[in-house]
């Protein structure tokens, strides 16, 4: 175990992947010694090389459809979008084609790709670089969609989507890379599609994923101050989801609230609710609530980014809503 | 790198092959036996002269009207008819149309439905091959209707700067669908644009399979030898609209279509192999007889094949 940050513990999961695979490589614009806007691939290059740490050209396009084309070939890349609000610029490079080739060639060929973009608000950066767009991934079939919110789920994440077969979204909140915890030492992964019980509690079931899995905590401690007990699941990855434990977790508290920071319309939390709803809607004392954005964009001053972000605080009202 | 005459006869036998199957697949979607077929008779020399000197592990990326990539490197004829059928017996089992089908043991990565997105999706095979430290090349086929998209420019500027071992291949055939090339792409020139990515660039008379050939393996060579990619662009034009499904292009004009068809690709190898007195008019009609009998039993085998159970559509999304 050794205490590291979130973005720390990323960049040893790249250092022990690309020592154990000479397949692996990655790739992005600032990357090598820079080292990533987010130091993420620190020292990369200084270790493996200009090969397998590349630059590249401000070209989401290229980078993206290399490499598709690139793991269609027998590489493991690793590329790095900073912002998840660039993936628009090569959008049909990861939904079109990275997510297809395995149905349209019956498994001939596949996609072993993580594609690492930075997601969520909280620091100012206004509607471009900001925003949380994993619905949009979760809609094609193809792509699995990871979500990590802590140090160690960051790093063995990683590389459990390092080893997968398929198209990986790996999306980092950008608040949570300098958040630091324990880290177990060396290799090892988190499987795909398996939630983690982050706070256990028999009232109400807090789902939530990345960045808002701290506000869950949150609000669960302030709750349990009140004497309601909350029990807060991450789900870790939204495909493969792990309904079993969101069930199992409603079945005990009879009360879901799904938390997620991006908007609300569209939001995976409705595909939670549904689900819950489809099957174990006998269990439901109360209506299922969502938690999320207003639906706006993300605005650039703190004053009105808090407004965006007010999920934070009405979190601890739903919690004492849905009980009352 | 000279062609012998046994090679002459090798590209021969290969172009009629398109030819044939060109023309029967046509038929057939004119007849309605299958949804939609985009025909590239007329460009068989670019499939037949490109592939003919390539290593089985140099990897090629089709476009939509690359069938005949298929049937040069080795794709059976009834298993392509199967996929035009969209039948269980094709590689692709119905699930996604044969003109972008993958066969990665045959060297082709498949190609894709929005014009021009393979080319970054090559130069990442080729990107792939360097650090992998292969010699393999890789061959990016694209029509002159992609050369207008975003995936042209940056795709080439990525391969450009990192002078990786690749072949921007383009088929010009001066119309996408009814575009004329002259209305879409400023300049007017396709082959000018490599002198902005700094890359050597050559212009090919794409309806003389020798010369497609030899430019091909010019740049190969240049590739193979870590010296960088090379845009060739090849003067063709198809015989057929963009596909059978109603397409009226109103640009096009007969007698354009007729000089063209003075230009065939197969009747100057033809005459070419007749006068050398490498093969006699008997022997390269025996070898026409040979191949409608091979396409014959290929579209034979895709009427009879079945089509794939339901379960399959719900199989390989993950895998």
């Amino acid at each position: 175990m050794a205490r590291m940050s979130y973005a720390e513990a990323l960049n040893e999961a790249h250092c022990i992947a690309m020592r154990d695979d000479s397949r692996v490589f990655t790739l992005g614009e600032d990357i090598g010694e820079y080292g990533g806007i987010y130091r993420v691939t620190k020292g990369l290059q200084a270790e493996f090389g200009e090969q397998r740490v590349l630059d590249t050209p401000i070209s989401e396009i290229a980078i993206t459809g290399a490499a598709v084309g690139a793991a269609l070939v027998g590489s493991r890349p690793i590329l790095e979008i900073g912002f998840v609000d660039f993936v628009g610029t090569c959008w049909d490079q990861v939904f079109n084609q990275a997510a297809k080739f395995s149905y349209m060639t019956d498994g001939r060929a596949s996609v072993p790709l993580v594609i690492r973009m930075a997601c969520g608000a909280g620091l100012g950066y206004g509607v471009h670089h900001s925003q949380s767009l994993e619905a949009w991934f979760t809609h094609v079939p193809g792509l699995k969609v990871v979500m990590p919110a802590t140090p160690a789920d960051a790093k063995g994440l990683m590389l459990a989507a390092i080893d997968d077969p398929n198209p990986v979204v790996f999306l980092e909140h950008k608040f949570l890379y300098e958040v630091k915890d324990e880290v177990p030492d060396g290799r090892y992964t988190v499987p795909l599609g398996k939630a983690r019980v982050a706070r256990e509690g028999g009232d109400v079931t807090i789902v939530s994923w990345s960045g808002a899995v701290p506000w869950a905590l949150k609000a669960a401690e302030q709750a349990a101050a009140e004497g309601i007990e909350c029990e807060v699941l991450d789900l870790r990855s939204l495909v493969p989801l792990d309904e079993d434990a969101i069930v199992a977790s409603v079945e005990k508290t009879g009360r879901l609230i799904v938390c997620h920071e991006a908007c609300t319309t569209g939001g995976f939390g409705a595909e939670v609710v549904a689900r819950v709803v489809a099957r174990a809607f006998d269990f439901l004392d109360s209506e299922p609530l969502r938690v999320a954005a207003p639906d706006i964009p993300v605005p650039n001053s703190l004053a009105l980014e808090a407004v965006y972000l007010g999920t934070r605080e009405r979190l601890l009202e739903a919690v004492r809503g849905i009980v009352s | 790198m000279s062609l012998s005459p046994r090679d002459l006869k090798q590209l021969f036998r290969r172009l009629l092959l398109i030819r044939r199957f060109e023309e029967e697949a046509f038929r057939l979607a004119v007849a309605g036996k299958f949804a939609n077929y985009h025909g590239g008779m007329g460009q068989e020399a670019i499939p037949a002269g490109v592939c003919y000197g390539l290593k089985p592990t140099d990897n090629t990326m089709i476009t939509h009207r690359g069938l005949g990539v298929l049937l040069t490197r080795g794709v059976p004829v009834g298993e392509i008819f199967a996929g035009l059928y969209a039948k269980a017996s094709c590689p692709t089992r119905g699930r996604h149309p044969i003109f972008h089908m993958a066969a990665p043991d045959l060297g082709i990565l498949a190609g894709t439905t929005m014009v021009g997105s393979v080319i970054p999706l090559a130069t990442g095979a080729a990107l792939a091959a360097r650090i992998q430290g292969t010699s393999d090349v890789t061959i990016s086929f694209f029509g002159d209707g992609s050369v207008n998209r975003g995936d042209f420019h940056e795709g080439i500027n990525l391969g450009a700067v990192r002078k990786l071992p690749i072949v921007y291949f383009c088929e010009n055939n001066f119309y996408a669908k009814s575009m004329p090339l002259e209305a879409s792409t400023a300049g007017g020139s396709i082959i000018s644009r490599a002198q902005g990515y700094g890359l050597p660039g050559e212009v090919v008379d794409g309806n003389d399979v020798v010369a497609v050939y030899e430019a091909t393996q010019r740049a190969v060579a240049r590739a193979r030898a870590g010296e960088g990619p090379t845009l060739i662009e090849c003067l063709t034009y198809r015989w057929t609209p963009h596909s059978t499904a109603g397409d009226r292009e109103f640009a096009r004009t007969d007698e354009e279509l007729e000089a063209w068809k003075a230009k065939c690709p197969i009747l100057r190898l033809r005459q070419q192999l007749i006068e050398a007195g490498h093969a006699s008019a008997e022997e390269l009609d025996a070898v026409d007889v040979e191949i409608r009998h091979e396409v014959a039993a290929g579209v034979e085998f895709a009427e009879a094949a079945p089509y794939a159970a339901p379960e399959v559509a719900l199989e390989n999304v993950y895998l």
